[in-house]
């Protein structure tokens, strides 16, 4: 892993395309703006491995989903 | 499409083949899986059925999530659009996974549908990061 210091306001560059900026330091948190194509897709760690876990989670059983299905029929 | 038979034998695999339905990012937790087909029967309506035809084993349970909740509506972003092969006028496919937990409980996951645009038979499951909807939203009916 490469690792920077920066400074508020200061950025780091990903190729020629891709902008992380540092907008803000807090106590807690630092605040951070991505600019990326439309291509990229930029996401908050936790929200990719929460769909992540949750899609593993759900591999479906085999055989007849009729009876699954009558209970989403039911009111 | 979505294909409206059982998908045992290797026949309708065959057939399945060109129905297939192209993930170009796979699905997370997925990712190798690059080629899908939407498996629907009656007797399982509304249930749909998202398996893998390449790649590692991979099948899900989904459900249209507007059948789930009325007025339920999912943002896509441009980059959404652009992978999809879509614009804002494009009818899409919408495909909640379904998973039953250890107790029987059905839920859907309502935060992050799989969107197919069945013109161009690309898919995509969508993560907004605005998380209006949750991923595990209960379904009526015990088992």
């Amino acid at each position: 892993m490469l690792v920077f210091t920066r400074r508020r306001h200061e950025a780091i560059r990903i190729g020629d395309r891709i902008e992380v900026r540092v907008l803000r330091i807090g106590r807690d948190g630092v605040r951070i703006g991505i600019t990326a194509p439309p291509d990229v897709p930029v996401h908050r760690e936790e929200i990719y491995d929460e769909i992540r876990a949750a899609n593993r989670a759900a591999v479906a059983p085999q055989g007849d989903l009729s009876a699954l299905a009558e209970r989403l029929r039911r009111p | 499409m979505p294909v409206d038979q059982d998908a045992s034998s290797p026949d309708v695999r065959e057939g399945l083949a060109r129905n297939a339905v192209t993930f170009p990012d796979g699905i997370p937790g997925f990712e190798a899986c690059r080629r899908f087909v939407l498996l629907a029967a009656d007797s399982s309506a509304p249930l749909q059925r998202l398996e893998a035809i390449e790649g590692p084993e991979a099948a899900f349970l989904g459900i249209d999530p507007r059948l789930v909740l009325a007025g339920y509506r999912c943002r896509l972003t441009e980059a959404d659009l652009r992978a999809l092969g879509a614009d804002s006028e494009t009818t899409l496919l919408w495909f909640a996974i379904i998973s039953a937990e250890a107790d029987g409980t059905l839920v859907a996951n309502l935060r992050a549908p799989i969107a197919i645009n069945p013109q161009r038979m690309i898919g995509r499951q969508v993560l907004p990061d605005d998380g209006l909807y949750p991923i595990r939203h209960v379904l009526g009916g015990k088992a």
